[in-house]
């Protein structure tokens, strides 16, 4: 049955000269005649597509299949062949897949203590005394909070008051600390 | 999927076709599913394996050639190696992170072949006792560390 259906494919007399020259244009990887050529700079022929599925399945480490050397989407050359109909560039029709975007929890549940993790930097003080106050807030890095709300919108405006307001009360607290 | 059966015909027409010395494909084991070959294989000549047959266990996921295969001795000769374990699962990269959608069923062959023709000393790995008792069924689940590159 398997042999029935690999026959099938060619023709059940294939000619040896013109298997040969067949297989001189197959994909290096789907191993067919390679449709929406592209060879890469060291000069080895792949499908776009198979190309393209290789280079996403290994981002981190892009070799050519076949010589391990460097390679990447932007460093092959589509082959047009006189017979092609579509003059388009074969890198084209199957743009590369946006990476997934990955956002940063909201809310921390509980206590972070002193992790490493992926978050960035975060550190946090347990005593409420004065000089750790400036210190925590200014070792804060990237801990998550949600950015300022876009300017003209409401909660825009009302922030701005407060900000005035407790900028006021920190001036009065400091003339007032000043004098006594 | 598709590709993936087309590709596995294509590799199992040339091996039958022009098989490497010393690699048979047992043709009955692929009739019943494509996705697992048999491949019967003879120590190469001069070598340490002279005259003994083993039996290779070849295992497709359907994202094959992407993917490696799972390849494994199986059967009653297991060859005794400082990369085989004595349940037939490979200390072999290309078998794992230098796959390349490049090679294929012959290349892989021909590699463990080699691999086999060059040990001077018929002995198992090392951590044999230890990894035979805590290793899954999949080889491909082991995080193999390659540093031997002599053998």
């Amino acid at each position: 049955m398997a042999s029935d259906t690999a026959s099938g494919d060619k023709g059940s007399g294939p000619n040896e000269s013109t298997e040969t020259d067949n297989s001189m244009f197959e994909c290096n990887i789907c191993l067919d005649s390679a449709r929406d050529a592209v060879v890469s700079m060291c000069g080895h022929l792949f499908c776009w597509q198979c190309l393209h599925q290789w280079l996403e399945t290994r981002p981190n480490r892009q070799t050519c299949p076949v010589c391990k050397a460097g390679i990447s989407k932007d460093k092959v050359v589509p082959i047009y062949g006189r017979g092609s109909t579509d003059q388009k560039d074969p890198r084209e029709k199957l743009p590369p897949r946006p990476q997934g975007q990955r956002a940063e929890p909201e809310a921390q549940g509980g206590f972070p203590g002193f992790g490493f993790g992926d978050g960035g930097f975060h550190m946090s003080f347990g005593i409420g005394a004065f000089p750790f106050g400036i210190f925590a807030s200014t070792f804060n890095f990237n801990d998550g909070r949600p950015g300022p709300p876009p300017a003209g919108s409401a909660q825009h405006q009302e922030e701005q008051v407060l900000s005035k307001f407790f900028l006021w009360v920190a001036v009065i607290f400091i003339i007032w600390l000043l004098l006594a | 999927m598709a590709s993936m059966e087309k590709r596995l015909h294509k590799e199992l027409q040339a091996l039958t076709k022009e098989p490497p010395r010393g690699v048979h494909v047992d043709q009955e084991s692929i009739s019943r599913n494509i996705t697992e070959w048999l491949v019967h294989l003879d120590g190469a000549e001069g070598s340490l394996y002279n005259g003994e047959k083993f039996q290779l266990v070849f295992k497709f996921s359907q994202s094959y050639p992407f993917d490696s295969p799972q390849v494994m001795f199986v059967g009653n000769n297991i060859p005794v190696h400082p990369h085989v374990y004595s349940n037939g699962h490979i200390c072999l990269s290309i078998l794992t992170d230098d796959w390349s959608p490049a090679l294929s069923v012959t290349s892989v062959c021909l590699s463990i072949v080699s691999m086999l023709s060059s040990c001077t000393e018929k002995k198992r790995p090392p951590d044999n006792a230890i990894y035979v008792k805590t290793c899954s069924k999949n080889p491909k689940k082991t995080r193999w560390y390659y540093h031997d590159d002599d053998v």
